[in-house]
């Protein structure tokens, strides 16, 4: 993974000294909370609604041990002993003081970590695909990419006070794993006629307020031409995207109201003038960085399925449940990757424990070569496990209740804080997520209801994804009362599409009643191999509504 | 079934976050910050909720605490309870203890 | 208004002219796009500097071929928050390779100053008596950059290479 040099390492010390110079201006009243707040946000500070809150960012959601025993200690040091993994690879912190956030960003700096834009009409981390790296179906390694991403976004002059915020995804496999059709940018990697890999540049998608499928701008970007690119997006944005409603000012506003053609156009003149200048990258500074991400030591190991492993398949009935459900294939022979599931049924969704993360640490160090990945569904990955040695982490995550087997399945549930934490909530998240997963707690059902991506919001903002879930839940505010709306359709993958509403909001009890009714709608109507999305493309709402509102 | 009293009726208390630290705190009676809102001083009427503000207003100006406003709250009850949903979850915390 | 120049608080000569107001002569005055515009063959017999102010919601694409003839150009920032300028600087330091002086004006802060200067800006409409002082310091905020702007061509980037290069050697 990527080690900072000198020069990253002190633009970071620099920014946690600037940062310590505005709090303490602000606590000694030299800045208003009006002046302050856009510089408290620009490093991932928020005044929410119990405390001040500390996003980190992770960036493109690679993580070493060390940093994940830092993260750890913050959490003991600075919160109550727990994190929380979002849904934009970050982790945030929900009891942090002003006071003290200085220092808690110096201890990130010691291991090379953050919060910068993690906040604000800037562009935000960039995320990418978890299993970067590791997978098997990857074209090229993406992480190389997001990292350059990384160095070119952080503290850009030109785009730290956009419209509003923007996110950037890219992906290198083609089954898309980081949603980048639902990004401001989303960038998925893939070869031309000639076998040469680029970039397929997506413009305009996003979830929110206004959801809309990212289109595409240009079929194919050479490499070398990627931050010239973005930079011309940037600063067609900067300069025509709406100023005058903040609801209205992200990129799909403006894709939307001029269209993807004058869009297109306007993005290739301004890249004209500017590709062949000083953003074209070096390849050599490329392939410096790229050697941060060259694979790590695996031993040379026999294709097919390790006897260890499939011995326990096997005999223990309990790690093969967890096998199938949490390991995916990996592009070494002998490995493969394990998904850690941190949505054990009446958990908050992608909270962890210092204690867990303590152990995630040290199961990363002795099985998967230090490395942790954070994913947007809000677990974590081991990215190279050997497979001998999986009935040996399967035990070791077990002890920390860390080996729910449930990765893609129903109680595997996207939620935002809500309002239990977040000040723009309408309704609370984590209670509907945390009562839904009991009620598919039971294994045998779950397994056999299959894929199905549950996501919920507790507001319009749609930190949750409800849009792109398969059952996407959305919390409003009806004259002071929870409700909450449901659709059904959503995806998020390479076929991504929006969620249609089902129909009239429900009591925060109806919905976990709806959701039952849906999954039997499904369970009864699917046909051979379907999982709950198949069946719904195949059949539409109208089941599915009848079986929700019959009851009512 | 009689009507509820309207918002604006009820008696208030003021509710603010603590600048240095982020904690949630209620003005007391004797123009400080608690975190507990059993502390809170309660505005029975408009007139009295106005000045408990102003003088809430003075102490953010001051660098003391961030963003204050008046919330209604239940008197007959003990502590005060907030009417809105919200601020029953920022007085009492998150409701996300697992099941 | 103080201005803040070359780091230095300094006296502004430039006149403001509202858009109907008659024009001194011989004094350098900073008129508006509009009246630019209007006027332009008027305005190109004036023996007097010309300076020009223009609104953050024009392209600018269509403006750069003429930069050279002002003296100064006016950028705003009607709300910090809003960071149109910060590309109108660059394309005309950048693109149409504007040298004169490049101002920022409205909502001119602290926090920004770094911003507007590594985007070519060089002069600042700053009401502080401390404005020197806190420029020196926003400057010296960072030692490096990644990103190849107008003031900060020694990228991050480019510190690397050279790196490399001596290290072959």
């Amino acid at each position: 993974m990527y080690k900072y040099d000198q020069l990253d390492q002190t633009i970071v010390e620099e920014r946690v000294a600037q940062f310590r110079d505005q709090v303490a201006r602000r606590i000694a009243g030299e800045l208003s909370e009006d002046e302050f707040k856009p510089l408290r946000l620009q490093n991932g500070l928020y005044l929410q609604l119990h405390a001040y809150m500390l996003r980190v960012a992770i960036p493109y959601g690679v993580l070493s041990s060390r940093q994940l025993r830092q993260l750890a200690h913050i959490a003991c040091r600075y919160d109550r002993g727990w994190g929380h993994f979002t849904t934009r690879q970050n982790i945030q912190f929900n009891w942090i003081k002003l006071e003290e956030a200085p220092d808690a960003l110096a201890d990130l700096a010691k291991v090379q970590m953050h919060a910068i834009q993690t906040s604000g009409n800037c562009i935000r981390n960039t995320t990418t695909d978890q299993f970067a790296g590791a997978a098997a179906d990857e074209i090229e390694d993406p992480r190389v990419w997001c990292e350059i991403i990384r160095q070119w976004s952080t503290f850009h002059p030109e785009f730290s006070f956009l419209p509003r915020k923007f996110k950037i995804a890219v992906t290198g496999s083609p089954n898309d794993r980081a949603a980048v059709r639902v990004h401001d940018i989303g960038l998925r990697m893939h070869k031309n006629a000639r076998g040469e890999v680029g970039f397929e540049v997506i413009v305009g998608g996003g979830l929110g307020r206004t959801p809309f499928i990212g289109k595409t701008i240009r079929d194919f970007l050479p490499k070398q031409h990627l931050l010239s690119y973005l930079e011309a997006i940037l600063r067609v944005y900067n300069q025509f995207g709406r100023r005058d409603n903040m609801y209205k000012a992200r990129i799909k506003v403006l894709v939307h109201e001029i269209g993807i053609e004058a869009m297109r156009e306007k993005v290739e003149a301004e890249w004209q003038a500017i590709k062949d200048g000083a953003l074209q990258l070096p390849q050599d500074l490329v392939d410096q960085i790229a050697a941060h991400f060259a694979p790590p030591p695996f031993e040379t190991l026999p294709a097919g399925i390790a006897p260890e492993y499939a011995q326990a398949f096997r005999t223990d009935f309990e790690f093969g449940l967890w096998a199938r459900r949490n390991t995916a294939k990996h592009k070494q022979p002998g490995y493969a990757i394990v998904t850690i599931s941190l949505k054990k049924e009446g958990e908050a969704p992608g909270d962890a424990s210092a204690e867990q993360m303590q152990a995630v640490a040290d199961i990363a160090d002795r099985y998967s070569f230090g490395e942790i990945r954070v994913t947007h569904e809000q677990n974590l990955v081991l990215p190279h496990v050997k497979q001998a040695d999986l009935p040996a982490v399967w035990r070791a995550l077990k002890a920390y209740d860390l080996a729910t087997p449930n990765v893609g399945l129903a109680s595997d549930i996207i939620a935002c804080p809500g309002l239990d934490y977040c000040a723009l909530a309408n309704a609370r998240s984590i209670p509907v997520a945390q009562q839904i997963a009991l009620r598919f707690k039971n294994w045998e059902r779950a397994h056999d209801i299959g894929e199905l991506k549950i996501k919920i919001s507790g507001c319009i903002n749609a930190c949750g994804h409800h849009h792109v879930g398969h059952i996407g839940i959305l919390g409003v505010d009806k004259a002071g009362e929870e409700y909450y709306q449901v659709t059904l359709g959503g995806s998020a993958d390479q076929n991504a599409s929006l969620g249609d509403l089902i129909g009239p909001g429900l009591d925060a009890r109806q919905v976990v009643d709806a959701i039952d009714a849906i999954v039997e709608t499904y369970l009864r109507i699917r046909q051979k191999d379907e999982i709950f999305l198949d069946t719904y493309r195949r059949v539409g709402l109208k089941p599915f509504k009848e079986a929700v509102y019959a009851a009512a | 079934m009689a009507k509820a009293p309207k918002l604006n009726d009820r008696p208030h208390v003021v509710t603010a976050n603590h600048l240095s630290t982020g904690d949630v705190v209620y003005l007391t009676a004797q123009n400080e910050w608690s975190r507990a809102i059993a502390d809170a001083v309660i505005a029975p009427n408009a007139e009295a909720a106005a000045a408990y503000l102003a003088e809430a207003e003075e102490q953010a100006r001051r660098n003391i605490v961030v963003a204050p406003y008046l919330i209604p709250v239940d008197t007959q009850v003990s502590p005060p309870n907030p009417i809105q949903f919200r601020e029953r979850i920022r007085a009492f915390g998150p409701t996300t203890e697992a099941a | 208004m103080p201005l803040l120049k070359a780091g230095q608080i300094v006296d502004d000569p430039w006149i403001r002219v509202a858009e109907d107001a008659a024009l001194p002569d011989d004094q350098p005055v900073l008129i508006t796009h509009a009246r630019w515009e209007a006027e332009k063959e008027a305005l190109s017999q004036r023996n007097a500097p010309l300076g020009i102010i223009l609104p953050n919601s024009l392209d600018v694409l269509g403006f750069g071929a003429e930069a050279g003839r002002f003296s100064v150009i006016v950028l705003s920032f009607p709300k910090f928050s809003d960071g149109r300028a910060y590309s109108q600087a660059r394309l005309l330091r950048e693109r149409f390779g504007y040298i004169g002086e490049l101002r920022a004006s409205g909502d001119v802060l602290r926090d920004q100053l770094l911003h507007m200067h590594r985007c070519g800006f060089d002069a600042f409409e700053i009401a502080r008596a401390d404005a020197a002082e806190i420029f020196a310091k926003a400057l010296a905020a960072y030692s490096a950059y990644y990103q190849p702007t107008g003031s900060s061509p020694q990228t991050v980037w480019a510190q690397r290479l050279r790196q490399r290069q001596e290290a072959a050697q």
